[in-house]
């Protein structure tokens, strides 16, 4: 049998390593959208552009399927207890990369593969993907801290906090995620319908 | 079939093996035995005698139930990148029952504030570092034995061994204590202050009428006297808060009209405030910061995306410009408007457009003046 740290660490090493490839992928895209000339126009061609398009969705899907298995697993490791800045600050990175992939991958069904043509939605797509692979990164990062005491990213001269957090008042958080939901329900209700853009 | 066996098989064993993984970033104080410094790190494989000089000060002669300081210093050992250190104090090196207190001895304190008998610290640029353990001498008199082992990396550290060291044993001899000596209670031990706490310091003492305390930061030379109200065997010193950083030390003088005892140094051991956070308030706050991401960004891709009544998707201008009714004939801006404007021979250099009724500059033929 094996622990829920065990367990933590292979779910961790799936969430990271599809999502690296979906961001690799999705910057990608991106570049060849903004830079179609960019090596020869190899980049840019449809069968490089499908493929590309086609892993950085299933890296991104695998990923977000995965990630509430990671998180669960991390929160038994951990006891259900959060007693330090760097395990809340785990949290709330992980739930900020949840946010942006699922935004990532919400965006890519609802618009389709089209996406990828529009510039804007092409740029705007490309830095979703990264800064969702950031906040990834970031919580993996703290992983890294908390068991071993040092990460990869301790070479960085700047880096994003992780050694204090900001700790809101539950009740505080629990109107943000009403507000979050309100907003969402705004958005697919109220707002305008993103509608599935054709390709050319 | 075979071969689909032995496929199976070696993906089993790859399965099966662990890895070897040392940790690097210690393990953290503890009640330890020799053994964690002699199984794992005994191994040849992945040991190394270390390259460090480690030499131990205790006073030889120490009195049952006494408060007796041990001086480890450690210098002179290649050390990992986050030049970390462990230290073990042992009373025997058998591998079960090596800790102190399995021999009479009771921690007061620890070099990190704790009452562990092993300790982690990371060493200074200066490559030495001395750690003191503040111990009560066994009730047993007899001669004791105490042994030192040091446990750290290098960098590089290629072959990942753990590089140790374990001093000789040294003898303390213990003898009765003079009846009616002055010294700490036997179940006293140094408590441990949240940062910026300035309560006062309880010392718990046996046989004591009077008691005074001098505190130092660590480093200083002159200590200072510290306010002590109690009586009996609870007093109260008044020492400082601990911000930051900064170590207090402290020295406790037990006195009776008999004897007066100088103790040895101890440390305030602070501990940070504990965290105000609770994992529901953050499982929720992390929720409630991935839902509003999740709506700014999906709003973002629809203001974006090319949805019905978008403004580049407007066509009314072109379908107003293409209903708009043609301008009359006159008026049209035709390709012979030049052919239109007639020469005057009292005006040289302008043109008569008789349809906007106007003079006009010829251009093969300016005006004189500029004009």
């Amino acid at each position: 049998m094996f622990g829920a740290a065990t367990f933590h660490a292979a779910m961790a090493e799936v969430v990271v390593g599809t999502m690296v490839l979906a961001t690799i992928c999705a910057v990608g895209c991106t570049i060849a959208t903004i830079f179609p000339n960019i090596a020869g126009g190899r980049l840019s061609s449809e069968r490089v552009m499908v493929t590309m398009d086609k892993a950085s969705i299933a890296g991104a899907l695998l990923g977000l399927v995965f990630m509430p298995i990671a998180a669960l697993s991390g929160s038994f490791a951990a006891d259900n207890v959060v007693n330090n800045a760097l395990l809340y600050n785990k949290f709330v990175y992980t739930g900020l990369a949840f946010g942006f992939w699922a935004s990532f991958v919400i965006g890519r069904v609802r618009l389709g593969p089209g996406v990828w043509q529009h510039r804007s939605l092409s740029v705007l797509q490309g830095a979703t993907a990264a800064m969702a692979m950031l906040m990834t990164t970031m919580a993996s990062s703290i992983g890294g801290k908390l068991v071993r005491g040092e990460s990869l990213f301790d070479i960085m001269p700047v880096w994003l906090p992780s050694d204090s957090a900001t700790v809101l008042n539950p009740v505080f958080s629990a109107v943000l995620l009403l507000v979050g939901i309100a907003s969402l329900v705004v958005v697919f209700r109220l707002g305008p319908k993103a509608e599935r853009i054709s390709l050319d | 079939m075979r071969s689909r066996t032995t496929v199976l098989i070696i993906i089993a064993l790859l399965f099966a093996t662990s890895a070897s993984v040392a940790n690097p970033a210690g393990e953290g104080d503890a009640d330890r035995d020799y053994t964690c410094g002699g199984s794992c790190h005994g191994d040849p494989a992945l040991s190394s005698p270390s390259d460090g000089t480690v030499t131990v000060s205790v006073d030889p002669l120490s009195f049952s139930g006494t408060a007796t300081a041990v001086h480890v210093t450690a210098s002179g050992m290649s050390l990992s990148g986050n030049r970390l250190l462990g230290v073990f104090l042992l009373s025997s090196t058998s591998g079960n029952d090596d800790h102190p207190e399995d021999h009479g001895w009771n921690i007061l304190q620890d070099p990190n504030g704790g009452t562990h008998n092993y300790v982690e610290v990371v060493v200074p640029p200066s490559g030495s570092v001395t750690l003191t353990w503040v111990m009560l001498a066994p009730a047993q008199s007899g001669i004791q034995t105490l042994f030192t082992e040091i446990h750290h990396g290098s960098n590089p550290n290629s072959n990942n061994w753990a590089y140790s060291a374990l001093t000789r044993g040294y003898t303390v001899d213990v003898q009765p204590v003079p009846e009616n000596l002055p010294g700490f209670a036997f179940d006293w031990t140094p408590e441990t202050r949240v940062t910026g706490d300035d309560s006062p310091t309880v010392v718990g003492t046996r046989n004591t009428t009077s008691v005074a305390v001098q505190w130092m930061l660590e480093g200083e030379w002159v200590p200072h006297d510290a306010e002590v109200t109690g009586e009996g065997d609870e007093w109260h010193a008044m020492l400082p808060a601990t911000i930051g950083e900064t170590r207090i030390q402290y020295q406790v003088t037990t006195s009776n009209g008999d004897f007066s005892i100088v103790q040895p140094w101890l440390t305030v051991a602070t501990e940070p405030a504990a965290f105000d956070g609770e994992i529901w308030g953050a499982r929720v706050q992390a929720l409630a910061f991935g839902l509003l991401v999740m709506a700014f960004l999906l709003s973002l891709q629809a203001r974006l995306s090319p949805w019905d009544g978008r403004p580049e998707l407007d066509h009314t201008e072109e379908v107003e410009a293409a209903e708009t009714p043609p301008e009359p004939p006159g008026l049209e801006p035709a390709d012979d408007y030049w052919s239109r404007l007639v020469p005057s021979e009292e005006n040289p250099g302008w043109l008569w457009d008789p349809v906007e009724e106007e003079w006009v500059a010829d251009p093969n033929n300016p005006p004189e003046g500029g004009e």
